[in-house]
């Protein structure tokens, strides 16, 4: 999964207000508890990564990220003692002493897990639809060599991914017994530490140690850049808003309590059409 | 055997460890007549009272508690913090429960209430002792239900000299239904029934209850204890551990405490006759409610631990 320039709206906006547009998505997963706004947050950025084109990607970020949502209702159901109504006796178990499954505590796990999903789609939608060079460009001002570094260390990424391939591809035309995992990461640490070493010459050879602050890299606003902007603001006005308001309330313990009337319908629904309006306009992306 | 049988006979064999481990969909059965008391400083103030007629099953001493008070609690529900606002935070208080007047070996949330149980939240200081096995502020209890959903046998132990003290102790426990085996004193309860031993301070000294309130509160959680020769004065103390009163002759005193081994023992004692036969008076719901244990002279009580000064 790394990022590849895409005809989409998303794709088109410079990547300040790309990622405040990941950031406020992220925030408001954050902010929002009550399962309907929350579960809006997560179906604006699924329909965000297919708006942008990378909804493939960002499906095999959320099936990775489902047995971490599983485990967080589990873990939380058997471990939280609150909760008022009981839908399971597990009895005395090792370890955990006399357990009771809550409605609460799952309910409690699965807007944990939920939010844990939605936080892993936020960070699969930022990888793929926001160029990290100019995410770098952003902040080369602030540190340069601190920039340099993490340019250095995210253009690596794909390199070593390039290389774990070739390995595997020639392992599998090998005949015989495969080598052993030893074996493989001696030769891939033994490869990475040869990289490391060409790119510190390179490096100094091209005075990259001397070099000075950047000037300033100034780039016209497009309509692109405003729309994703005000998108961000307007979703995290609108998840500061409904916390602060308790336009969408939601309480676990002791007993359940996450009513879905309209002011948690009108949260979710501006939720959506908040994240989702900047897509409709495709003007000047397409090729 | 075939691959699917052995899949099907596993799957049955966790069926029914499951089933017979007390496992099951919903709450279970409930039960009744459960009364839950909230108060502070050993009883001096009340808080808050209910009784629930019927309880849903599975239900917890802090279920309970949350159903009808505002509770905030740490460690997923392990230790509660605060009830009704009301927090132990940064001093040397804290909320303690007891489930017919016996302290709870374990945390509220792994309790189960039982039917006729009588729970009692109270924040007190705890800089005495973090521990009072006993309390007789339940009273019937737990001669009527028992203890953890167990009615246990009751033995009663009087002294030769008090034999009218000794009578109304058994009229107070018959009158609430309660069975009792009378013995010699100095036998011993047992570890797995509740004792009642009644006697002037001087016959009880060789009883290991009665040693346990000799060492003080933090031995015993009873915050009394009796001085001078023979025990000829009743000492009452605060909730720090000082001596706040000190009580002369016919002074009684009604308590329970119990070791770590055994189930508790409740005293009915007295610097003398006349304090035992006061301490056997006060032996009724009334005069104990809400009460960690009570002292006794002639016709006036005062709480134990007191929270006035000299």
């Amino acid at each position: 999964m790394s990022y590849r320039r895409r005809v989409s709206p998303l794709h088109a906006a410079r990547a300040g207000a790309a990622c405040a547009y990941c950031l406020a998505l992220a925030i408001a997963a954050l902010t929002l508890s009550n399962p309907l706004t929350l579960g809006a947050v997560t179906v604006a950025v699924g329909a965000a990564a297919l708006g942008a084109g990378v909804g493939h990607e960002v499906r095999r970020a959320a099936l990775l990220g489902l047995p971490l949502a599983a485990s967080i209702v589990l873990v939380n159901a058997l471990v939280t003692r609150d909760g008022l109504t009981v839908i399971f006796r597990l009895g005395d178990l090792p370890l955990l002493g006399h357990t009771d499954i809550t409605l609460e505590a799952t309910t409690s796990g699965a807007v944990l897990g939920l939010r844990a999903l939605t936080l892993i789609l936020c960070g699969a939608l930022y990888t793929t639809a926001v160029d990290p060079d100019q995410v770098l460009r952003l902040f080369r001002r602030v540190s340069f060599r601190s920039a340099l570094t993490a340019t250095l260390a995210t253009r690596m990424v794909p390199v070593l991914i390039r290389d774990a391939g070739r390995l595997a591809d020639a392992q599998r035309c090998r005949a015989g017994r495969p080598p052993s995992r030893v074996a493989l990461m001696r030769a891939a640490t033994s490869g990475v530490l040869d990289r490391a070493l060409d790119v510190a010459a390179a490096l100094e050879v091209r005075g990259y140690g001397v070099a000075h602050r950047p000037p300033r890299w100034r780039q016209p606003y497009g309509r692109h850049d405003l729309e994703f902007a005000a998108s961000a603001v307007a979703v995290v006005a609108l998840a500061a808003g409904a916390r602060v308001g308790a336009l969408a309330p939601f309480q676990a313990y002791p007993s359940l309590h996450a009513p879905v009337g309209g002011s948690v319908l009108a949260a979710s629904i501006g939720l959506l059409a908040c994240a989702l309006l900047p897509f409709a306009d495709r003007q000047g992306i397409e090729r | 055997m075939p691959l699917r049988a052995r899949a099907a006979f596993a799957a049955l064999a966790t069926i029914a460890t499951t089933a017979l481990g007390g496992c099951g969909f919903g709450p279970g059965v409930g039960t009744s007549q459960v009364t839950l008391t909230v108060t502070r400083g050993f009883g001096e103030q009340q808080i808050g009272s209910t009784t629930a007629k019927h309880v849903p099953g599975s239900e917890t001493v802090l279920r309970m508690l949350e159903r009808s008070f505002t509770v905030h609690n740490r460690f997923g529900g392990g230790f509660v913090e605060s009830i009704n606002g009301l927090s132990g935070s940064g001093s040397r208080r804290d909320w303690f429960y007891y489930v017919n007047g016996v302290q709870a070996p374990q945390g509220a949330a792994s309790t189960a209430v039982h039917k006729g149980d009588q729970i009692w939240w109270d924040l007190h200081d705890w800089t005495a002792t973090d521990s009072v096995p006993a309390v007789v502020g339940s009273f019937p209890e737990p001669f009527v239900h028992g203890v953890g959903g167990k009615r246990l046998p009751t033995t009663l132990e009087c002294g030769v000299d008090v034999p009218a003290a000794c009578k109304r102790v058994t009229a107070a426990l018959t009158t609430a239904k309660v069975p009792v085996s009378s013995q010699l004193l100095g036998t011993g309860s047992g570890p797995d029934s509740l004792g009642v031993v009644v006697g002037t301070w001087s016959d009880l000294a060789p009883e290991v209850a009665a040693s346990l309130i000799a060492h003080g509160p933090s031995a015993s959680g009873v915050y009394a204890r009796f001085t001078g020769p023979g025990g000829h004065s009743l000492q009452v103390l605060d909730p720090q551990g000082a001596v706040t009163r000190t009580l002369g002759a016919g002074s009684g005193l009604v308590a329970a405490t119990a070791d770590s081994s055994s189930k508790p023992t409740w005293l009915i004692t007295g610097t003398d006759v006349a304090g035992v036969s006061a301490a056997a008076r006060a032996l009724t719901p009334g005069a104990l409610h809400d009460h960690f244990a009570l002292a006794v002279q002639g016709s006036s009580e005062l709480p134990v631990p007191s929270q006035g000064a000299l």
